[in-house]
């Protein structure tokens, strides 16, 4: 967890969360899951736990879906887009 | 936006998938039944309220033929009874007698049954009754069925002449408002090219425009992935293609925008969520399968999108 200390201060320099660390920690409620995927495609199939949050919508509901700005989030949509 | 612990899982649900990761799905809900479509519900029912929400799902015609059906069948049942254990039928005083003539009775009296007339010229022997009554019963039941379904038919014709309307009509409106962006638009940058810079009152009508054009396509989006009616691909072709035109005509102008001068925080935020709705807008990943052409028109505008980053 080292590389998640890294950073903190920058907004473009997007952090990797890797598959095996999602696959493990996927019991883990400090690791927040965000499907950025058309409502949808997210209710056609997501990984476990994830919650829902449209790139259309980001702008208009993340501070209602996300309102802590500290929690750990790991974001991913459909393919390595 | 200010999240600081946030992090990418660029593989995305592709990479998931082919890893063998577990994945949820959500069912859809329960759409209520529609006429001449048998929709089972995922909800478990007792097998009472089950069969009446199979009726209700069955189309008017085969209603009525399994009406007349279970009539003819009870019919028959009644007159081999009479015939094989002596419990039958009996008009007047004498026992309905086993020919043709007494299956048409049978028959007649199944019907009066059903239909739950009870003129009692025929009357039930024996434990023929208790068959009596549940046909009684299940006549009434299929019978208020295939009235219901009479009345509402006329009423699902016109809900649906409704929806269609205000769909066309919603169509109509965004490709009105589309042309407007487009010759708005080219005014805006005629004004640009004239004076070199974005003063004041220009660059209002042009936030005016690009909060237009983001409530288009936030349309056009919700049409290509939540409507239930699928829009004519004419109608869609034409919409398609203004907003390619427009997205084109848009991101020239974001290009050519002057940096110093022209800043302006709400056309930043619309240009934003432009690119954000015009990049989930492709061939393949809308949920219905459109032409060639409209798919390419599609893809068009998801790649438009990059220039509004």
């Amino acid at each position: 967890m080292a590389q998640a200390e890294s950073k903190p201060d920058s907004h473009h320099a997007y952090r990797v969360i890797s598959r095996e660390e999602v696959l493990a920690r996927l019991q883990d409620p400090s690791l927040l899951l965000v499907n950025v995927m058309p409502k949808e495609t997210f209710e056609a199939g997501h990984i476990p736990r994830s919650i829902s949050l449209p790139v259309a919508e980001i702008e208009k509901c993340a501070l209602q879906v996300l309102p802590d700005m500290t929690r750990e989030i790991a974001v991913y949509c459909a393919g390595p887009t | 936006m200010g999240y600081r612990n946030l992090r990418y899982y660029i593989g995305g649900m592709a990479d998931w998938i082919e890893n063998g990761g577990p994945v949820e799905k959500v069912e859809p809900a329960a759409a209520p039944p529609r006429s001449g479509q048998n929709i089972q519900s995922p909800i478990s029912r007792t097998s009472w309220t089950g069969f009446l929400d199979l009726l209700a799902g069955w189309s008017l015609e085969r209603l009525v033929g399994f009406w007349l059906g279970m009539i003819v069948v009870f019919g028959v049942v009644y007159w081999v009874a009479g015939i094989g254990i002596g419990w039958g039928l009996q008009a007047g005083n004498v026992a309905v007698k086993p020919d043709l003539e007494g299956l048409g009775t049978a028959i007649y009296f199944s019907f009066v049954t059903a239909l739950s007339i009870g003129y009692g010229d025929v009357i039930p022997l024996g434990a023929l009754r208790i068959l009596v009554v549940a046909e009684g019963v299940a006549g009434l039941l299929i019978f208020g069925c295939v009235i219901s379904k009479l009345v509402s038919r006329r009423q699902e014709e016109l809900t649906a002449e409704i929806h269609r309307t205000t769909f066309e009509d919603r169509l109509d409106r965004v490709r009105t408002n589309l042309h407007l962006v487009f010759s708005d638009l080219g005014a805006v940058q005629q004004l640009q090219a004239e004076q070199g810079a974005l003063p004041g009152q220009v660059l209002r009508r042009l936030e005016s425009t690009v909060r237009v054009f983001r409530g288009e396509l936030q349309t056009v989006h919700d049409v290509l992935y939540r409507s239930q009616v699928v829009p004519d691909e004419d109608a869609l072709e034409s919409l398609l293609a203004n907003l390619v035109i427009c997205l084109q005509s848009l991101a020239e102008l974001n290009a050519s925008r002057p940096t110093d001068n022209g800043q302006s925080p709400a056309l930043d935020s619309g240009l934003r969520a432009i690119g954000n709705l015009a990049r989930e807008i492709c061939g393949e990943c809308v949920p219905h399968t459109y032409a060639p052409a409209l798919k390419e028109s599609m893809d068009q505008i998801q790649a438009l999108a990059g220039k509004f980053a």
